[in-house]
């Protein structure tokens, strides 16, 4: 079973136009393990694990995709804009090189 | 007995020193060894794999923001603006966040579509030492421009 993260979405600014550029920020909980680090406890070294692969998309309809590697910051936060178009569902899809995928999604609404 | 003590020093002292000098080189081997990441690619490598030896031109269209001191080097802001439409035909194809002195040079790749419309990207990465941080983008008609600046790090941020 894939393990649940925490992870959000924020669109900046929060009040929005159809035709409007918006940031999309997506944040989420991971350890971006380089698979240098020896743990603290047992000395061992943690094997790698970390974020690969990220999909943005609108309504089914990728918009952003992004290959990432170890070198990205523990708990990673990945910023890009996007035009609003209409009401939708913003959903960014991730896996890691451990095979585990998970999602998460936020509803457009435009006022106005 | 000033002569014997001045004999004996001087034999404790190269003793030390022979003793000391291949301990600390293998040492030194075995940590560069143990530090060795699961895709490691040097720089070179890595800006080969993406232009596949298309020239790349440094361009004032690409702005790159990134603190020129980071006092953690697990945690450094990078921000790139790319000053260049995003119409259907004419727009930045891809971003790459690359580093010089990482083991792995590559930090993240994104491809951007004309439905982003703007080419600007953010994230936090991860530097181990002063180096540069490079952002090579992509245009859809195939040429390559970029930007780099460099980053003090005052603690290195990849254990």
């Amino acid at each position: 079973m894939a393990e649940k993260r925490k992870s959000m979405i924020k669109i900046k600014p929060k009040k929005y136009k159809v035709g409007d550029v918006v940031k999309v920020d997506f944040i989420v909980i991971h350890p971006m393990d380089t698979g240098m680090k020896k743990d603290k406890k047992t000395g061992e070294i943690k094997p790698a694990h970390y974020i690969d692969s990220i999909k943005f998309s609108f309504d089914g309809k990728p918009f952003t995709t992004m290959k990432v590697w170890e070198s990205v910051s523990t708990n990673p936060y990945f910023s890009v804009k996007y035009k609003v178009t209409g009401k939708g569902k913003i959903t960014v899809d991730y896996t890691d090189n451990q095979g585990e995928k998970n999602s998460k999604s936020k509803k457009i609404k435009p006022k106005g | 007995m000033e002569r014997r003590k001045f004999i004996q020093s001087m034999f404790s002292a190269s003793a030390v020193a022979v003793v000391a000098t291949p301990m600390g080189a293998f040492a030194k081997e075995e940590k560069k060894a143990s530090k060795k990441g699961p895709n490691d690619m040097s720089f070179d490598d890595a800006v080969k794999a993406i232009t596949d030896g298309k020239e790349v031109k440094d361009s004032d269209k690409v702005k790159l923001s990134v603190p020129e001191i980071a006092e953690n080097g697990a945690v450094v802001p990078v921000k790139v603006n790319v000053d260049h439409p995003m119409e259907e035909k004419n727009y930045v194809k891809a971003i790459h966040v690359l580093n010089t002195a990482n083991g792995n040079a590559r930090c993240a790749d994104i491809m951007l579509t004309s439905a982003n419309a703007e080419g600007y990207f953010a994230t936090r990465i991860k530097l181990s030492k002063t180096q540069e941080v490079v952002a090579l983008v992509e245009l859809s008609d195939g040429s390559f421009i970029k930007s780099a600046k460099s980053v003090k790090v005052t603690i290195g941020g990849c254990g």
